[in-house]
Parts: C-alpha cells; structure tokens; sequence
C-alpha cells in the first residue's frame, strides 16, 4: 500500500514535469550558472585554483537543489495539491517518501550532467573511480533533499517561504556538505585512497539514516495543524 | 598571589606607548602560525608566569571578560524590560475588565 | 515573582562578582600562560549552549508530539539562551585562540559544529520572528534536526585531528584549576536558569496578552 502510493506520486509528479520539462531545463541551467560565475570568481591566470572542482561542484548542487525545492512545492502550493495529497488515504510517509523519490531524481538527472562538466572544467579528476562518485554523491543528495523535502513542505504555508527555506536548510545540512565535498576530494586525489573515501562515505550513510528517519517521524505532526 | 591584572594594564600601557609591545606581538604571532601545536591532552598549572608571556595577552582577556559580561548584562535587562511592559499591559487590560464588570 | 527566583537571582549575581577574584588565584597554564583563564569564562559558556540546545531539542520533540504550547515557549527561550551563549562562546573563542594559537579563527571539526550548531539556534529565531502564524510547530522541527547535530559537536574532536583542547582536558584539571571551572559552570547554570525563567514568563504573559485580546474580540 505504501509502495504503491509512492509510486502513484513520483509518477504524478514525473508525468507533470514530462510534459512541460521545466524543472529539469531551469535547474541544469541554473547549476551551470553557478558552475559558470565560480569559474570567473575563481580562476586566476587561466587556471583554476587547485583542488577546487569538488566545491564547486557541490555549492551548485546546493544552489540548484535550493532553488528546485522551492519551485517543486511552489507548484504544489499554487496548484492546491499539496493538501489533496494530504488527504490521500495512504500514510502520510508515503507523501513525504513520494516527494523525496521525486526531487531526488530531479538532482540526479541535474547532476549526470553536471558532474562531467565539473570534471572537465576544473581539471578534477573525479571520473576516475566513478562507482565511489556516484555513491558519494548519491548519498550526499539524498541526505540534502531528505531535509530539504520536509522543509520546503513545511514551509509552504509560511511567510516569507522563499527566503527561508535556504535559512533554515543550510546550517542543517552543513554536515552532508562537508562529508560530500571531503570525500569527492579524496576520489579525486591522485594517490586514491579507500579507506578515507570509505569513512566519508559511511557518515553519509549514517546522515541519510538519521535524517530520513527524523523526516519521516516529524513529517506528519508538523504538517497537521 | 600571582601578578594582578591592573599591574599589567600598567605595563601593557607603558610598553605599547614604547613600541616593544607591537614588535613582541607580531614575532610571537608568527611563530605560533608556522608551527602548529600539538593537541594537549591536559593542562599543567604553574605558578610563575614566563616574562615573555605577560603582555600581549591581557588585552584580550579583558575584552573577553567584558564582552561576556556585557552581553549578559544586556540581555538580562532586555528581558525584565520586556516583562515589565507586557505584565503593564496585562495588569491594566485586567483593571478594565474588572471595571466594566466583564472580568 | 517567587521567592526563590529572588534569592536565585541574588546568589548568581554574587557568583558572577567573586568569580574574577576566584579566576586571578588560579594559576597561569604552563604553555599558554595568561590567556588560558578565558577558559573559566569560555568553557561554561560553552556548556550553557549546549545545554540550552538540548533543552530546545526535547521541548521541542515534546511540543510536537503533546501540543502543549508549555513546551514551545519553554522551546523558544531555549534557543534564545542557545543565540546567546553560543555568542558569548564564539567571541571568548577567538580571542583565547588568537594569542594561544596565533590565529582567530580554524575550521577544525568542533569549532565548525559550534559555529553550525549556532546558527541552527539562530535560524530557529528568524523563523519563530518572520515565519508567520503556524511557524511554532516548523520551528520544533527544525530544532529536531538542530539537536541531532549536538552529539556530533562534542564527539567530533575525539574523531579528527585538531588543536581545539581534547574533551579530556577537564577530568584531569587539578584541583586549584578545577574550582575555579566549577564555581563558573554553576554560576553559569544559575544564570541559564534565571533568564530561562524570565524569558518563560515573557511568553507566557503575552500568551495571556493574547488570549485576553481574543476574548475581547469575541466578545464585541
């Protein structure tokens, strides 16, 4: 019952966005926008600073995921769905589960492209070891859109939504930046070592765990008035 | 009793006016920079001060201390300032009420 | 107020006035001499905003199961002690750090997770401030997520490497540096708990502002 209801949602919000195609299209562009004005704040002489490419690749997908949270609840909000979700006879888990699974798709798409032309672009040679990068950064974006989601759901009804999402959503996700950043620049080292990618990438796993689990238990008390 | 604090204000104050303190500060700034000190598992009391030590230190002592007690001073005051205005209003919305009888 | 809030108020006041006489007879740290008696300051702050975080994150979880608008001003002034504290801590830091290590500021683990841990404290303000009505109950899940990072602040320096002091510093403080420290932390403690208690009753007087203000409404 539960499967089948996140998956009615993720389809629902996949056959919109088939359609129209504009979340997709905004937030690849917008992600490499930020590639591009990092790569002008940052590159002296022609070359990049060192070790440089991971940040940067991460502070876009911060941005990017930022902004494609707002807009997918935005659209929620406009369109009055949200509250008929909320009156789906399915946990509201699913609900929530049914959005993550969404935006999570939303940034690895952005991020297939994205990642490639970080590499490219900065000399980073993070394609190295490409089963360790995508974990990487799969668990970070899961860990950032788990709290992510819950926010930008929260703050639907709020004043001042837009300016609020990324206050509250930065600090708490500080933690899955720097275990992501730190460990995109261990895969990207020339001496690769595993054992410091490994550890990275367990505090990852253990971030996603407890953030989801929180996610899932405050989800529906703070949704309900 | 170690050295006390206004004792060195005074010596902080002549030598600064001399120019030894800024010299003093900068060496033992960049010394500190470029080698990292280890982690300390513990801290080791003891009782006379090295003389080297004594001068740049208390500026930033004092201003901690008194940041501090700043801070909570003004927020302290904030508050009661706070509470004493909303228990007025609540004492005279109370008054009022009693008054025209709908208490 | 209650008596015992006088006299509470009274012995912290008369703590916070020795306690410099109480620091100077310590004696200097053999490697950072003067500035190490930030410490007596420092430390406690520390602690207090922890502690205060803490004390956010359980009122908050119970708010949000209970509903109880008890424990979300009992939440809100909590973070308000978390700001305060948590300032006070990030301001001593530094200018220990400035003479001890050379430099104001490192991004070793457990500063960075006080720094973090400060503004989630700060972030829950804003949001109480600008979110609007319905904001009580965003603000306890955002406090939910914030607590989840307190273990990580005080573990993290056992983890990393890092110059920060190691959390095993304290147990093995002599005593003529262990009194002055715990004559500050219980000072500090009954400073949180005295402005905790008046910032409690600011809230709690405005919610009865408030009420009294719909009732009005009502009425007419």
């Amino acid at each position: 019952m539960m499967l089948r209801a996140i998956w009615l949602i993720v389809r629902k919000d996949l056959t919109v966005e088939v359609r129209s195609r504009e979340l997709a299209y905004t937030t690849l562009f917008f992600a490499l926008s930020c590639v591009l004005v990092f790569a002008f704040s940052l590159v002296q002489e022609g070359r990049a600073a060192d070790g440089v490419g991971p940040g940067v690749l991460w502070m876009a997908i911060m941005f990017a995921g930022n902004l494609a949270l707002g807009r997918t609840f935005e659209r929620e909000r406009q369109a009055e769905t949200l509250r008929a979700l909320m009156l789906v006879p399915a946990p509201r888990e699913a609900v929530y589960l049914g959005k993550l699974t969404g935006i999570v798709l939303l940034l690895a798409l952005t991020e297939a492209v994205l990642v490639p032309i970080v590499a490219f672009l900065f000399q980073a040679e993070m394609l190295a070891h490409p089963f360790w990068l995508i974990s990487v950064v799969a668990t970070g974006t899961i860990g950032f859109a788990a709290v992510g989601t819950l926010f930008a759901a929260m703050l639907v009804r709020a004043r001042s939504r837009d300016v609020l999402l990324p206050v509250l959503l930065y600090p708490i996700t500080v933690p899955v930046i720097i275990a992501g950043v730190r460990g995109t620049v261990a895969i990207a080292q020339p001496e690769f070592d595993a054992e410091v990618v490994r550890f990275w990438l367990t505090l990852l796993v253990a971030f996603d765990v407890v953030f989801v689990t929180l996610a899932l238990w405050t989800f529906e008390p703070v949704m309900t008035d | 009793m170690p050295v006390s604090t206004s004792f060195l204000r005074v010596v902080v104050l002549v030598l600064g006016l001399s120019g030894i303190g800024p010299s003093v500060i900068t060496p033992v700034a960049s010394v500190s920079a470029q080698t990292q000190p280890k982690q300390q598992e513990e801290f080791i009391p003891v009782d006379q001060l090295p003389p080297q030590e004594q001068l740049p230190a208390a500026p930033l002592l004092i201003a901690a201390y008194t940041f501090v007690l700043l801070m909570l001073f003004g927020y302290m005051f904030t508050v009661s300032r706070r509470l004493n205005a909303i228990q007025g209003e609540v004492d005279r919305l109370d008054r009022d009420l009693k008054k025209s009888g709908r208490a | 107020m209650t008596k015992w809030f006088f006299y509470a108020t009274l012995l912290c006041a008369a703590m916070f006035a020795i306690s410099p006489f109480v620091i100077a007879n310590a004696p200097y740290e053999s490697t950072m001499g003067l500035v190490q008696k930030v410490f007596y300051y420092h430390m406690p702050s520390a602690w207090m905003f922890l502690t205060a975080s803490v004390v956010c994150g359980i009122a908050s979880a119970r708010f949000l199961i209970t509903g109880d608008s008890r424990h979300d001003r009992t939440a809100w002034a909590a973070a308000e002690m978390a700001v305060l504290f948590g300032l006070l801590t990030l301001v001593t830091g530094p200018l220990w750090a400035r003479k001890a290590w050379g430099t104001w500021w490192i991004w070793d683990a457990r500063i960075t997770s006080s720094l973090v841990g400060w503004m989630i404290a700060w972030a829950y303000l804003i949001l109480r401030q600008y979110g609007g009505p319905g904001s009580e109950k965003l603000a306890a899940g955002l406090a939910l997520f914030g607590t989840a990072n307190v273990p990580f602040i005080y573990i993290s320096v056992n983890y990393w490497r890092t110059i920060h002091p190691a959390t095993t510093v304290v147990p093995k403080l002599p005593f003529s540096m262990g009194f002055p420290l715990w004559f500050c932390v219980s000072a500090f403690t009954l400073l949180l708990v005295v402005l905790m208690k008046l910032r409690v009753r600011v809230a709690e007087q405005q919610a009865r502002l408030d009420a009294i203000y719909l009732s009005l409404d009502e009425e007419a």
